[in-house]
């Protein structure tokens, strides 16, 4: 058996011995370490979920702002865009929410614009039916809120709506529940139809989506389109990124900045843990350097007792943390992370995390932890055995 | 336990981290392959969206596309806050102003 093989095994002796400590040391750690990983996760693995989808989206957006809050705009602005040099085509949208009593909650209603691509089974976009007939008076909505309202294709459905004239809509199909995350509340219907249960005169549109021929000249055509549609707001798609990663980093921020009460709580007794040395280990240190063990073969015994210590507990804290988010759903954080609401999506996350993430967590817990525990040992490793046995 | 078998132990519980973020990466990796398969299909449904916001919504407010909706602040107040209306304000309002209104 070598030195080093020697030196771990009495470690991992010691350890045993303490086992109590090493417990409470250990345990209060993993938690810590579970609940850090876990909302980290959770954010970035809802960062990835909008970004999938951000490909899709316009280049540029445009909205009409009255007294600084959205409003509809006409839709004859797209006249004023469509000649700038770099833009191939600009879409009039309509969509909007309406209030259903019955859920107590607002639904997303969009209009299938002209020329979107079809939607089918077999392109895995909806779990059963097919896409809209154009003025068929007919809606594609979401697993959820078809479970939730009982619906089945081919029931007909009427949406509250200010407009009296809004015509009741039969069910043709449902989104995949795996697209929950985005589809959870939205209800898809003919252009026509939305604008009627939207209560949206002809001739409006809710925003316009803006398509450019050089992603590169992005920010000149936003600027020209300020300049020629006074008081709208552009927005670009790269912003979106910024936006989603803002506002999940805050989610983050804040579920995080609430658990460090518990989180402070754990590191005070784990720094009390690890940076007190007892009169029994006092003395065994003295023991062993009345046995001739040199000073670095007890500091490097008390490192390899924290390390096996913690490396252990930030493995079980890693795991767990996993395990809550990816395996279980996250119960109890899950609310905290995504908000709540009647319509819940329910698809489940889907992990970014790498081994380099996961190492990096990993060593940012290890680092100070083994520091804290080795310098009270090499002061007690200083100390004249014969005094400290004699207590 | 004979000493080989404890720092055999000891020497797994060490890398123990190492061993288990490999193991995590895997099952990650594996359940990234899984979601790739349906990208065709987010971006088919993507194109009919208004945004690529997510259905999320909390209880003090609306902000379903909230890219769209508010590109400037992402969230003024913040979800997973108290609400910020005075009906759910921890301090409540000054009740005599408001009895003050109702005999008015």
């Amino acid at each position: 058996m070598t030195r080093s093989s020697s030196l771990l095994a009495h470690a991992l002796g010691a350890v045993v011995r303490r086992g109590r400590r090493s417990v409470a040391l250990g345990g209060g750690l993993a938690f810590a370490v579970a609940l850090l990983a876990a909302v980290l996760f959770m954010t970035d693995a809802l960062r990835a979920e909008a970004e999938r989808a951000r490909a899709a989206q316009p280049d540029v957006v445009v909205q009409r702002l009255v007294g600084g809050r959205p409003a509809t705009l006409h839709a004859e602005d797209a006249n004023k865009i469509k000649d700038i040099a770099a833009v191939r085509g600009v879409t009039p949208r309509v969509w909007g929410y309406v209030f259903l009593p019955s859920l107590q909650g607002n639904i997303t209603v969009v209009g299938a614009r002209p020329g979107a691509p079809p939607i089918s089974v077999a392109d895995g976009v909806l779990a059963e039916g097919r896409d809209l007939t154009p003025g068929a008076h007919e809606m594609i909505v979401g697993a959820e809120l078809a479970k939730f309202l009982g619906l089945r294709p081919g029931d007909v459905l009427g949406l509250p709506s200010p407009n009296p004239d809004a015509p009741a809509l039969e069910l043709v199909g449902t989104f995949r529940a795996s697209l929950d995350m985005f589809t959870a509340d939205v209800v898809i219907c003919d252009d026509d139809d939305a604008r009627a249960l939207l209560s949206m005169p002809a001739g409006e549109a809710t925003d316009l989506a803006v398509s450019v021929s050089n992603p590169a000249e992005t920010r000149v055509v936003a600027r020209t389109i300020g300049e020629r549609i006074p008081g709208a707001r552009v927005i670009e798609r790269e912003l979106l990124a910024r936006v989603h990663h803002l506002a999940y980093g805050r989610r983050a921020g804040l579920v995080l900045a609430a658990s460090l009460p518990a989180l402070l709580a754990l590191l005070v007794l784990a720094w009390d843990r690890a940076s007190g040395v007892g009169p029994d280990e006092r003395r065994e240190i003295a023991v062993l350097k009345a046995c001739g063990w040199s000073t670095a073969d007890v500091l490097a015994v008390k490192l390899a007792e924290s390390l096996i210590v913690g490396a252990a507990a930030t493995a079980l804290g890693l795991l767990l943390g996993y395990a809550w988010v990816f395996w279980l759903g996250a119960p109890g954080l899950r609310p905290a992370l995504v908000g709540w609401s009647v319509l819940y999506p329910r698809a489940p996350l889907t992990p970014t995390v790498g081994v380099s993430e996961l190492l990096g967590i990993s060593l940012a817990v290890l680092g100070p932890f083994a520091l804290l525990s080795v310098l009270p040992a090499w002061r007690a490793s200083q100390a004249d055995p014969l005094d400290v046995m004699r207590g | 336990m004979t000493p080989s078998a404890r720092a055999f132990v000891a020497v797994a519980l060490l890398t123990s981290p190492a061993l288990l973020a490999s193991g995590l990466a895997a099952d990650a990796s594996m359940r990234r392959a899984r979601s790739r398969e349906g990208d065709r299909a987010v971006a088919t449904l993507a194109a009919r969206l208004p945004s690529n916001d997510l259905a999320l919504s909390g209880g003090s407010r609306w902000l379903r596309a909230l890219s769209l909706e508010e590109p400037q602040a992402a969230f003024a107040d913040g979800p997973a806050t108290p609400d910020p209306d005075p009906a759910g304000a921890a301090v409540a309002p000054p009740l005599e102003v408001w009895l003050r209104t109702e005999a008015r």
